[in-house]
């Protein structure tokens, strides 16, 4: 399985794509919403992408937008995963299209059964 | 068309709350600790017992804009900064941290710390990007709520501080 991290923070980039890879999950990173539109349109499209909201150049909710209006993406699961915890955040980001939402600080075991929720867990790690 | 000033406008702000009305310094350090265990460590303990913070300090924080219009500032020393970066990172880890790994890494723990007290202000808010250097001045002493801790023995502050000065008395 592949996803996409989309996060300005490094550090968090980092940490994400570490509780990934240990799923097994096949990985690329984007700093901004911009940057991660450029990846699919590589071609290269994710089972999952996690995505922060607040981001310089194109946030997370534009980039829930964009990713909406393309029906060829439209099999990608999008999760926000963010600080923004306010219920109209929360509410704004499943409107535009996100399917899950994980507010940080999280724990990996938390990140696992999000996935897990969704369905997006590698079978082998499911079992 | 002519409009008068009936002092509404000055009767409302009269009443624009202080950070000290809306939470206490336990919230605080809960929203520290929080955010400390998810992504310092897990063994990782926050001491709220103040410490003298060394002449080398470096500042992270994010602005929060709303009914309470301030910033969420974490300080502490250089190096316990990279510290905590470290920490952050785990294996992750490059084996030289760089200045900017220790910002992007300290920077986004204040900026976990700020989504969470921003949870616990009224009303909707808006939360900027996380920044990193000399900490915003204290604009209105009356409106900061200040947590002193120490980490694995180091003095770090965590100082929710509103941006505005404080309003005039009126007489």
């Amino acid at each position: 399985m592949r996803a996409l991290v989309i996060d300005d923070s490094r550090a968090m980039r980092r940490i994400v794509t570490s509780i990934l890879t240990d799923l097994g999950y096949e990985v690329r990173d984007a700093g901004h919403g911009g940057e991660a539109l450029e990846v699919l349109n590589e071609g290269w499209l994710p089972d999952l992408a996690t995505i922060d909201w607040n981001m310089p150049v194109m946030d997370g909710l534009q980039f829930v937008s964009a990713v909406r209006s393309n029906p060829a993406w439209r099999r990608m699961t999008m999760m926000m995963v963010t600080s923004e915890s306010e219920h109209t955040q929360i509410v704004r980001a499943l409107a535009a299209g996100a399917h899950e939402y994980m507010i940080k600080p999280f724990t990996a075991d938390a990140f696992r059964d999000k996935l897990a929720l969704l369905g997006l867990l590698p079978q082998e790690v499911a079992l | 068309m002519t409009s008068t000033d009936t002092g509404q406008r000055r009767r409302l702000s009269d009443s624009r709350p202080v950070i000290t009305d809306l939470m206490d310094e336990a919230t605080i350090l809960s929203v520290a600790e929080e955010a400390w265990i998810s992504l310092v460590g897990e063994e990782e303990v926050l001491v709220p017992l103040p410490g003298d913070l060394p002449g080398d300090v470096l500042s992270s924080w994010v602005d929060v804009v709303g009914p309470w219009t301030g910033s969420v500032v974490l300080t502490t020393g250089r190096a316990t900064a990279e510290a905590l970066s470290r920490a952050l990172l785990r294996e992750a880890a490059p084996e030289v941290l760089e200045l900017e790994d220790i910002e992007d890494a300290f920077g986004e723990i204040a900026n976990v710390v700020g989504g969470s007290v921003k949870a616990a202000l009224p009303g909707p808010s808006a939360l900027s990007l996380p920044q990193v250097g000399h900490a915003p001045l204290v604009r209105n002493p009356g409106d900061v709520c200040r947590v002193d801790v120490l980490w694995r023995g180091e003095p770090l502050t965590i100082s929710v501080q509103g941006a505005l000065p404080p309003l005039p008395v009126s007489h």
